[in-house]
Formats: C-alpha cells, structure tokens, sequence
C-alpha cells in the first residue's frame, strides 16, 4: 500500500474515527484502525465491536492496499505534524512495518494485518429515509438528557426511535426516560420511514451520532434493520448494534387528565429555580413549588444553611396545589423548551406532570414529582 | 427388624450428643458447675485438644456422698430450687451435664462437701455406674473425664486436629473468665499455650482488668466504660474504641445474667452502634453485659445454651445500640491513646535505638532554622515538620519564656483540642493544650464534619424521594416479600417505598432522592437480607451514610489547602462541637494527641 494525501484531512477523519476506539482493550486489533487505499481514496475504519465508524477521504493513491495501524498512537502523530504539509504512508513489503512520512518526520510503525480486522457491516438493513440534519440533532439534542445511565434497566440506556401514526399523520418519534422522567420528541416521518422497527439505538452511539452532526451539517441518510442502524452523513458512516430488548410502552406513562395548567416564562422561572436551589445543599436538590391564583411559589429548605424562597407571577387559575420537583431535572427540561414560555399540566404532587412548549408541538416531557 | 426398644446406654449416647458435641462443650459444663458451686479458683488441664482427657478442679462447695450418687443420674440437680424454668440464675439447671458426658466418656469425680470431714468418689465406666467410694481430698470437686467419644467413633470422626480443638476450649475458656472476673482460672495443656487468669477485684476495674487479661494489655487504653438502664434491663461492660478495630467479631463478647451468649439479635444492634464509625468489613472489640430478671429471657432455647430468646427484643436492642452510640459519641474526642504511643514508640527507636546520629534524627531543627528568632504565630507556617514542632515546644511555658509575645489566648488552651499553632505540609494542624499538644488531620476531620452535618439534615427533614415513573419490578423469594412488607413503614422513612406485587416480587415506586440513579434491584435484595439477619434495614441506612460520605469528601477542605489561623480554630472548635468527630468515615483518627509527658519521653527527659 502506497498513499500520500493532506495533513489536514486525514486529521479531521482520524478525528472522527478513533473516538470509537476504547482506550483500554484486551484485543489488540480493536486498538487499530484500518486503513484501506483504493480507488483515489483512502477509507478509514474503527469498531468496538458495538459501533463502527468508517470515513472515506480523497488521497492520492500510488499502490492500492490496506493494513491497520494503532488508532490513538496514528491520530497524536498526525495532530503534531505541522500544519498544511503532506502525509504519506506506505507499507514495507512483508515486515509489517509502515512507513509514515511528512517533511522532514518519518515514523516507523508497527501494524496488524488487515484481514484481522473484525467486519460490522450490516447486510438487509430492511429501511431506508433520510432527513435533514438540523431534523435528526433535534431528535437527539431533546432526548438524549434523560437517557438512563443505570445498568440493569438495560433497554433504558438509549433512545427508542419508532413511527407511528397521530391524527392522520405518520410521526417519527424519539422517547428516552430514565425512570424518573421522560423526553418525546417527534416530527413528520420522512419518506420511507414508515413501518420502520422501534430500534434502541444506544448511548455512545447517540453520542457519536450528535458529534458527527456538529461536524458534518447534511443530509442524513438512516438505515434501519432489527438489529442495526446505520447513519450515513456524506463520506463518513456510522454502524451501530441495536439494543437487544423492549423498550416499555411509554404511552402508558404519559397522562392525558392532567387539569390544572401553569403557563410560565422559561428564562425567568430557570433562573428562580436555579437561584432557590443554591442552598439545596446535596439532599435530591429538591424544589418546592406552591401554586396558587396568577403566582407561583419556589421554595427550598435546607435545615442547617436556612430557606429561600421566591415568587413568579404566572399564569396559573385551578385550585392550589404544591408540589415538589428536583431542580435539576426542572432546569434541564425548560433548557430544552423551544418557546419562550412553558406549559405545565399537573394533576396531584404524587403524579407525573407533563411539560410542553407553548404550542404543545414538537417535544413533550414527563417529570415525576419528589416528596420533600 | 421388629421395633424393639433402645438400650439405655444407647439412648443416653444420643442424647448426649445434644450437650456435648465437642471437648470444648464438655469443657464448658464442667466448668459452669465449678462456677455455679461458688468456686474462686478453677484449674482445666487438657490433653490431646480434650480428647484423652479433660480435668476440672475446683475450690467450690463441693459434693457429698449422696449428693455424688445423684450428680451423674440424669435430670437430677441441685439447681432450680423453686422448680421454676422460667426463673434460673444458675448456669446450670437441667441436670443433665455430668450424665451426658457420662455416657461418652470415662468419667470420675472426686469431691468433698465444705461441711464434711471426708471426701468421696464415683467413677462411670461405658456408661456403668460404680458405687461411691471415700475418697480423701481437699475442700471442693475434681473431675476427670477420659477417652471423650472413644465408644461413639462416628463423633470422633467429626473433631477437628487436636491444635483446633485445643484452640476451641481456650475460647470457652476465656467466654466464661469474662464473666466471672473474681475467679482464677488457669489452662493448661498440649498444642495450647496456657492460659492463666488471676483473680481481680470487683467491680469495673476489676472487670476492665479481665477484659484486658483475655484482650490483651492495650484494650485498657481504647475501653470506654458502658453503663446503662432502661425498662429494668441493665447495660454494662467495656466497649472498644472504633479505631481500635478487628478484622473478624471474634473479640466480641457477650453475656446475659452472666452466660455467653452468641446472638444475631445483638450482633446486629452493635453493628448498627458502631455503624458511623467503622467499615464494615472490621469489627469492634467489646465485652457486654446484659443484666435482667430472669423471667424476661428464655436461656432454655439451645441444648448448648448458647442461645437466648427475650421477651422483648426491641427493648434489648434498643438499650445496646442507644448506650453504644452515645458511649462513643462523648468519646470520639479521645484520639486513640495507641495512636499517640505508637508515634512516640517509633520516634523514641528510631532516635535512641542506637547511638544518636544526627543526620537521621527526625525532629533536629532545619540547619538554617533559628530557634530564637521564630515567632510561631498561629499563622499559616508553611515550614517542615521538624521547625514547626519545634516552634511549638518553644512555647510550652518552661521551655521559653518569650511564649507571651504570641500565647494564644489562655481559654482557648484549655479547649479539648486546644489552640491552633501551625499548618504543617498544608494539611495537619498543630495545636497546643494545656498540657500537650494536637496534630489534626485537616481533610479527615473536616470530611467528618461535612458528613455529621449531612446526617444531621437527613435526620432533621426526612429523607426526599424521588417517585418513580415506571415502578421497578424486584423478584425475591415468598419470605423475602414478606419481610420487606413487614417493614414497609420503616423503610418509607428512610425513602423506600414499596408494594406488594404477587408472592414472588415487589415493585418499588419511590426510591431516596440521593440513590436514585443507583441499582434499586440490588438495593431492595439487600434490604431483604440485612431485614433477615438482624430485623432492620441497616444496609439501606448504611448506603444513605455512604453517600453521604461521598459526598463529604467532595465538599471537604482537602490536604494541601492553606488555612488561615481563624480556619483552623473554627475547625478544632466544631470538632469539639460535633459528636463522632475523632474519627474519619473511614475508622481512622482525625487527630492525634501527644501529651507533654510523651514528649518529654521523646527527648530522654524521662
Ligand atoms: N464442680 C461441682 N461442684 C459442686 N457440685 C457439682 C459440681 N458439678 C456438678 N455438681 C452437682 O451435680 C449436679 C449435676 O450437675 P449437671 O451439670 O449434670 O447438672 P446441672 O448443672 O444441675 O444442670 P445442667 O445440665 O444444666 O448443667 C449439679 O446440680 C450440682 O449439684
Ligand atoms: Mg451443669
């Protein structure tokens, strides 16, 4: 293998590959990335094993072939070398060694054979939609904060993407919960999406998939099978296993009696809550919230560093109820609200209360209330 | 086979297996009846761990010919006076001891009652009884038994090497010397390095002094004194300090109306008392008493009367775990002494262990250090040990008398802790008292503090809750459920809150606010398990206290931070304020006390 191309681009795809490669791995292979010249390309690929990124970059290629080289050890070497120069890579006949060159460096690395390298790629990926970039970092960015973290409700550890139908109109739905709230957020399903398996799609792979975006602003092409999804963002391809399990029927967990509504301003009420909550100490950093005619009461009491309290004028009219929430879980909810003001319906302090932007649109929030 | 009846001899073999399955239980019998006859002095002598044989001799009542003829009948006693099982104060009481190890051993007796002028004897051989014979001996009972199990070789099979044996009556021993502190007891024998016990006084001392016989010499210096009342149920005993810890609960001992107990009820309760105080992977050290009428605890529940039932368990667990808590609450200001003599030992070797060398001394003063020039202000010092110590010799009031140029004010010397002198290396706080002075560890003991104050909050305003959205399912057995419904009030407190769901499951539908993102599964499976173990949800409490603790690490002034003079005595003085202060979360002192007389046994003046 032969092959010489810009500094510059192979850093920003080794940038975007070698996130997937574990620091830590008891199969060595796993620490490499692939590296595979063909065709005026060079295509970059790393796995864990769970998610498999691949990114093609244009390369001046002088013999065609491939070997894999250590994915950390490769991109430090690449982020040092001076700006703007040439890299060229080039494997020495049987030795295994590879021969990396830029100015005046060289680099003599040890590689693994290529035909170790553990293949992900998914066949009968059975769907297929794409939608705009800007659609899909809106279905994560709104979800992906209540994403469960804790290891035995494994099936909780991602986000459920399905469709379904509402008023006549096909949805594509996101829903992440980690038992203690829940985040929905849905838009128009894009052509072909409909009937599309509900998939987990998996934490890190949520999370690579929100880097890509920041990145790579496009179309996205989505690709589902029962099993895997695969996102496709111009050069680069992202492969995930699916997580292997049923996410709990959630409409079940979304009230729809809930009477009493408080309509408030997001930023003025963010910023009450998070000023009461400087004394919560550690304890749940739990917030009271007393409702009563046009005013909204938060309150916080910790027994040994004293009470706030602070009042909001709001738009509030059934009868008076107090209720009370973690700070935490209210301010990472209204941050996520698109409109100014936010809709709270609420039925008892011992019932889940939904939140909604104004317009009752796009994204919808399930918090379940704390007893202080 | 047609059924026929059993042959005596057999029947008493198989009985006797109840009673005594080991030396260490015969052991233990014979010597519960030295004890019960009033003896001051008893002597045990074994051979091979007990098996060949096992001699008792004591200097107590002693037995009459009549008396011997009936001792090794069974069901024949001198105890129970008033035929009441529910009133026994003896050790003893079923008459039922000498027959069984009669019957499995060769056993004989030779005895003179206190009022008679001659001594008798029997002896039982396989089983048979010879008659009493006069027998010359002085005042008091001796017992040999001989060949224990040697006609039941199905038992034999189950002793353990003679050392282990061996090892097992020493422990008995030691269990029944606790109890009975103005008695002698002396061991000796093969595979066993003896034990002897000399008679101490009445009293607590007295008690401490046999504590400290069976413990070892330094549980004096580490025994808080534990006396407490309530209901009529008397409390007392020695309780170690927590960081005078344990890796296993061997060094445990307890007593009801002077038996040695073995009892998960007040195991767990002491669990619980030292909770704040120790990992739980270590073990304090301690000897209680429990005194009460006898007719609120049945000893009549185990055939080797190692096990008790109380009328009352809650009262009893109560008692122990209020008057623990609060015996070493009041004390958590006492740094362990062993802490102190300890560095005192190592810096006294390592400087007069040969002849001086000045180079290696440890606490020379830095060459450039002027002795006379330092002001030693309970600024921050940021100087090496070696100058800060000697900064604060330098004021003690004989040494120098310059000390009023900066002597801190005169009430803050007599503070428990004293007046802070000096930070050293940016995390120990040198302090001066009256008569010594005080090295604090400044991260542990603030991390106690934080942790205190969170606990306090927790106590103050309930535990928060955080109600569940999907209620999570947890499997457990049919008796698990039961228990952890039996217990659902006390865990709601501590913010468990949990529904019956079928036979084998429970579904939890608020968790702690602060263990929220933990695994609630493994939670409630653990609260099953400590509920069956000792009928409360300490590992529910013990997670709260742990993250607690996390917390209070974080939020703690670490080592390595400057602080100003004013810091450091508000932290001494809300030590002082905070019970359980003296130690970290982790079991290790906060502090360490030297007094003036350890120092001046540093420097050879002594
Ligand atoms: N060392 C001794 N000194 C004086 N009397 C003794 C001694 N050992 C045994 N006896 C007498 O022999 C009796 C029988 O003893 P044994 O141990 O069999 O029964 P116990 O002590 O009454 O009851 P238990 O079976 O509960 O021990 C005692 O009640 C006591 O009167
Ligand atoms: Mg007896």
């Amino acid at each position: 293998m032969k092959v010489t191309l810009e500094r510059g681009a192979l850093l920003k795809s080794l940038s975007h590959v070698h996130r997937v490669v574990e620091r830590r791995n008891t199969i060595p292979i796993l620490s490499n990335v692939l590296l595979q010249a063909k065709d005026g390309a060079l295509l970059l690929r790393a796995t864990d094993l769970d998610l498999e990124i691949t990114e093609s970059v244009a390369a001046d290629v002088g013999q065609a072939g491939a070997t894999t080289l250590p994915a950390h050890t490769l991109y430090d070497i690449v982020r040092k070398l001076p700006e703007g120069g040439q890299v060229s890579l080039e494997t020495a006949g049987d030795s295994g060694q590879l021969l990396l060159r830029s100015g005046r460096s060289r680099f003599n690395l040890q590689s693994l054979p290529e035909s170790d390298f553990p293949d992900l790629t998914a066949a009968d990926l059975t769907h297929r939609f794409s939608l705009p970039a800007a659609d899909l970092k809106k279905l994560i960015d709104k979800t992906q904060f209540a994403i469960s973290t804790e290891e035995t409700r494994y099936y909780l550890n991602g986000i459920f993407m399905h469709t379904t139908e509402v008023d006549g109109h096909m949805m594509l739905r996101a829903v992440a919960t980690d038992g203690h709230r829940l985040a929905r957020v849905e838009l128009p399903a894009p052509a072909g999406a409909a009937g599309m398996p509900g998939v987990i799609v998996p934490r890190k792979a949520v999370a690579e998939v929100q880097k890509l975006i920041e990145d790579l602003s496009a179309e996205v092409v989505v690709e589902m099978s029962t099993t895997k999804a695969r996102f496709t963002f111009g050069p680069v391809v992202l492969t995930s296993k699916l997580i292997d399990g049923t996410f709990p029927d959630y409409t079940r967990v979304i009230p729809v009696g809930n009477d009493k509504r408080l309509t408030v301003d997001c930023a003025p009420f963010a910023a009450a809550v998070d000023r009461v909550s400087t004394i919560s100490s550690e304890r749940g950093r739990a917030v009271k919230l007393a409702l009563s005619e046009g005013k909204l009461t938060l309150s916080v009491t910790n027994p040994d560093s004293g009470s706030a309290t602070e009042e909001l004028e709001v738009d509030y009219d059934a009868a008076p109820i107090d209720i009370g929430f973690n700070a935490r879980y209210l301010l990472d909810i209204t941050s996520q609200l698109d409109s100014d003001t936010a809709l709270f319906k609420l039925a008892d302090p011992g019932s889940p209360t939904v939140i909604q932007d104004r317009d009752g649109a796009a994204a919808l929030y399930v918090l379940m209330p704390m007893r202080v | 086979m047609p059924v026929r009846r059993l042959d005596p001899i057999l029947v008493d073999r198989i009985a006797a297996g109840e009673v005594v399955e080991r030396p260490a239980s015969a052991v233990k019998e014979l010597v519960e009846n030295a004890l019960d006859a009033g003896a001051r002095r008893v002597e045990i002598v074994i051979e091979q761990g007990g098996r060949k044989l096992i001699r008792v001799v004591d200097d107590g009542a002693g037995m009459s010919a009549a008396d011997l003829e009936l001792a090794v009948e069974r069901h024949a006693t001198s105890k129970i006076p008033d035929g009441d099982l529910s009133n026994i104060a003896t050790l003893g009481f079923r008459g039922e001891a000498l027959p069984s190890i009669a019957s499995v051993a060769h056993v004989e007796i030779h005895s003179r009652h206190a009022e008679s002028s001659h001594g008798s004897m029997i002896r039982v051989e396989d089983g048979r009884k010879r008659p009493v014979a006069p027998a010359a001996h002085s005042a008091g009972t001796r017992i040999e038994v001989r060949d224990l199990f040697a006609a039941t070789p199905a038992r034999l099979k189950f002793l353990k090497t003679d050392r282990t044996e061996a090892q097992a009556v020493a422990d008995i021993i030691k269990r029944l010397a606790m109890a009975h502190p103005q008695v002698r007891f002396a061991l000796t024998g093969d595979n066993l390095s003896g034990l002897e016990f000399s008679a101490c006084p009445q009293g607590p001392e007295g008690l401490l002094t046999r504590i400290s016989q069976v413990l070892g010499a330094e549980f004096r210096d580490n025994a808080l004194e534990v006396n407490a009342e309530r209901e009529g149920v008397r409390l007392t005993g020695f309780a170690g300090l927590p960081t005078y810890h344990r890796a296993n609960a061997q060094a445990q001992y307890f007593y009801v109306n002077g038996r040695p107990v073995r009892d998960k009820l007040l195991h767990g309760a002491l669990r619980a008392a030292y909770m704040d105080y120790l990992p739980s992977d270590r073990h304090p050290a301690l000897a209680l008493f429990v005194q009460c009428d006898p007719r609120i605890v049945d000893v009549n529940v185990h055939p080797a009367k190692a096990e008790v039932r109380f009328r009352d368990p809650g009262l009893i667990r109560g008692l122990i775990i209020g008057a623990l808590k609060q015996t070493l609450g009041e004390a958590m200001h006492r740094a362990t002494t062993t802490g102190g003599s300890r560095t005192i030992d190592t810096l006294a070797r390592r400087n007069f262990g040969s002849a001086p060398q000045f180079g290696a001394a440890p606490i020379r003063p830095a060459a450039n250090w002027d002795w006379r020039s330092s002001p030693a202000a309970p600024a921050p010092f940021n100087a090496g040990l070696a100058e800060a110590a000697q900064a604060a010799f330098s004021h003690m009031p004989a040494a120098d008398t310059r000390a009023h140029e900066s002597a801190p004010a005169p009430d803050l010397l007599d503070r428990p802790l004293g007046a802070a002198r000096a930070q050293v290396h940016d995390t120990y706080i040198l302090a001066q008292t009256r008569d010594g002075i005080v090295l604090v560890d400044q991260h542990a003991a603030h991390e106690r503090l934080v942790y205190e104050r969170l606990k306090r909050e927790r106590e103050a305003s309930g535990v928060a809750r955080q109600l569940l959205l999907i209620p999570i399912v947890v499997d457990l057995d049919s008796s698990e459920v039961d228990r952890v419904m039996d217990n659902r009030e006390a865990l709601a407190d501590l913010g468990l809150v949990v529904e019956s769901f079928g036979p084998g499951a429970v579904a939890v539908s608020e968790v702690p606010a602060l263990l929220k993102s933990g695994d609630i599964a493994r939670l409630v499976r653990d609260v099953a398990d400590t509920l069956a173990e000792n009928g409360s949800a300490t590992s529910l409490e013990r997670r709260l206290d742990h993250v607690l603790a996390t917390m209070a690490c974080h939020h703690s002034v670490r080592a390595g931070r400057r602080l100003t003079g004013e810091e450091m005595n508000a932290l001494l003085r809300e030590m002082e304020a905070t019970p359980g202060s003296g130690q970290c979360n982790h079991g290790r002192p906060t502090y360490v006390e030297l007094k003036l007389s350890d120092v001046e046994r540093l420097f050879g003046r002594k």
